[in-house]
């Protein structure tokens, strides 16, 4: 089943008065379960492309299908839902707030989740996650006081903490040492193969897409992807 | 539970952990805005407060004053005009008074000069009970006011002169003072015998300055008021409401004036809050942008500032007006007091009544906590609207 879809997207920015074609004519699909590694240079789009697919700007043209519904066709409410239930964000630079806990930020995406029996269940598997990201004793420090890859690896536990269908993760080990990348790659892995969450990753760090047992990867290049591995190969 | 409530309960506790996080801005904040609906409601509270205390003591004034006017000017009235004003059906009584300003040189102060029989005057009067003391009854007897006596430095002593029109000494004597929640109406009173008082003004044996009349039923008070207007056609007839109603405008004017002043500054602070808002930092859209992405709808971030905001101001508005009931029924409004009462030298004393109403608290609400909202929310609205991507690149 094909889970992301993107047809003849287009982004344009304003730059110096020109304008700059951030992602130009982009057309593919992700099947349900795909590990998909997209990796360019600086600049190349792949950040861009990654905020249209989840729903976070609004592209100049083209379409963007999640689960067979246009993202941009639907209300403010259902893309919320959307981005909430189906999504997990992993961004580039730190993007937890600094007034919370780790625990309190893995939590957020709960907000309304509801009983105080699902409020329970909740932290525990925030408590699981950040024992699977290498934080357990972490759950009470606020951001400030991780270093930056701990708080990558607390926004990557919160990533998982709704069990989305997709994670979109924008250089999610860029602050990593090589041991917690490891075990990193090995959660996604875990994910990927058994849970069966779809990855979508933009990275140029090879070793994540070595790292998994069936990944696709694609090459950005000037706003412009190609596919470069086919899913087997 | 019902969804919706447990997502608003959901929101209130982020937004009370989202307050307190920030719990020194926010307090300054807070304290900042409470001090200036604390002046407001303390303005808004006195009014009403003195506009009361002065029914009050209102209440058992002649319900019609008549006053012989001429050239636009008052002056003493024949006492000849008693036995016409007694014919009238529906007066109960009339009693003649005397009254006049005193101006004491030595401090700057005007001293109001009354004299009425009490014998003619209707049981009960509220007056003459709040005397401390004996009624003047001999030659240059008098109740002082609190002001007055404090004024004249009696030091103990009981007697004291005033000077007549012509320079020439007026022995008196205090035989009593007036209680102090009387003080809106005594505190600048010398209150002593008509022949006393006429002695002081040289006013002739046979005039007054007023008639006092009292009703038996006081629907009739404009009629004979009207009645009077006929009979006595060169005077000032002024009725019991027409007090009353000059004392509300008296204070509503002051009351308004400084309103208006005080409302600048809750304006002003009205707008430093918009334009601090505004210009939201970056962290703070930076938050809102990461909640939109883990998919708060813009609704729940609107919902979220209008909790933030409606408990700091809702807090403020509750310890202002707390803090100008505090100010205004137990401090007595000391910061205001000399803005809002007396125009001589000497201010009243008096205890204020503790007059709070519902309209009062809803207005100061309406005038501090609306506008507060309007200028946190809308920025937020206009941030939660914008696509998430910018804030968290």
């Amino acid at each position: 089943m094909t889970l992301i879809e993107c047809r003849d997207l287009l982004k344009v920015y304003p730059v110096d008065g020109q304008d700059f074609r951030a992602v130009d004519g982009v057309s593919f699909g992700v099947e349900e379960g795909d590990f998909v590694a997209i990796l360019g240079h600086s600049g190349s789009g792949k950040t861009t492309l990654l905020s249209l697919i989840g729903g976070l700007a609004r592209p100049d043209r083209g379409e963007v299908l999640v689960a067979g519904r246009n993202c941009w066709a639907q209300s403010d409410a259902e893309l919320a839902v959307m981005r909430n239930a189906t999504i997990g964000f992993i961004f580039q630079f730190g993007s937890l707030i600094p007034t919370l806990t780790a625990l309190e930020n893995i939590l957020l995406p709960l907000s309304f989740a509801g009983s105080l029996a699902a409020e329970r269940e909740s932290t525990a598997l925030a408590l699981e996650l950040l024992d699977q990201v290498g934080l357990s004793e972490k759950g009470n420090a606020f951001p400030a006081q991780l270093s930056g890859g701990q708080q990558r690896r607390v926004a990557i536990a919160r990533a998982f903490i709704n069990r989305p269908r997709i994670i979109l993760a924008d250089e999610p080990t860029g602050d990593l040492d090589e041991e917690t990348e490891r075990e990193i790659l090995k959660l996604f892995r875990y994910y990927n193969e058994t849970v069966g969450t779809t990855f979508l990753v933009v990275t140029h760090n090879s070793q994540l897409t070595e790292s998994q047992k069936r990944p696709r990867t694609f090459a950005m290049k000037n706003g412009r992807l190609s596919e470069t591995t086919v899913r087997g190969q | 539970m019902n969804f919706l409530l447990e997502k608003q309960l959901n929101l209130l506790d982020y937004a009370l952990a989202s307050l307190w996080r920030r719990k020194l801005k926010n307090l300054g904040i807070m304290s900042v805005f409470a001090g200036v609906i604390c002046l407001v409601a303390s303005f808004q509270f006195l009014t009403a407060s003195l506009t009361a205390t002065a029914q009050d003591l209102l209440a058992e004034a002649p319900e019609i004053v008549v006053q012989q006017m001429s050239a636009g000017r008052q002056e003493a009235l024949p006492l000849s005009y008693l036995s016409s004003l007694e014919e009238l059906n529906g007066v109960r009584t009339v009693a003649p008074r005397i009254w006049g300003y005193y101006f004491s040189e030595i401090s700057g102060a005007n001293y109001t000069v009354l004299a009425v029989d009490p014998s003619v005057m209707p049981k009960g009067d509220r007056l003459f009970q709040a005397v401390e003391g004996q009624l003047p009854s001999g030659p240059g007897e008098a109740v002082l006011g609190s002001g007055v006596a404090a004024d004249l430095k009696l030091a103990g002593r009981r007697s004291f002169s005033l000077f007549r029109p012509d320079l020439t000494l007026k022995p008196m004597q205090m035989v009593g003072v007036f209680k102090p929640d009387t003080d809106l109406l005594t505190a600048d009173l010398i209150y002593t015998t008509p022949d006393a008082a006429r002695d002081l003004f040289a006013i002739p044996a046979d005039h007054c300055t007023d008639l006092c009349v009292y009703v038996a039923n006081p629907r009739e008070i404009g009629t004979i008021a009207k009645k009077i207007s006929v009979i006595l056609p060169g005077t000032r007839v002024l009725t019991r409401p027409q007090i009353s109603q000059t004392y509300r405008v008296v204070f509503g004017w002051r009351s308004g004036f400084a309103s208006i002043c005080l409302l600048s500054a809750l304006a002003a602070f009205v707008i430093l809050a918009w334009d601090k808002a505004s210009g939201l930092s970056a962290e703070e859209k930076r938050e809102i942008a990461i909640l939109k992405v883990l998919g708060w709808q813009t609704g729940d971030i609107l919902l979220l500032r209008c909790w933030e905001s409606l408990i700091a101001a809702g807090l403020a508005w509750l310890l202002g007006c707390t803090a100008a009931y505090l100010h205004v029924f137990w401090l007595g409004g000391a910061l205001f007091k000399p803005v809002m009462l007396g125009w001589s030298v000497i201010h009243p004393q008096l205890r204020l009544l503790p007059v709070v109403s519902t309209a009062d608290l809803l207005l100061i609400f309406t005038m501090s906590v609306v506008p507060y909202l309007a200028a946190t929310v809308i920025p937020a609205w206009r941030a939660a609207i914008t696509p998430p991507d910018a804030a968290i690149r």
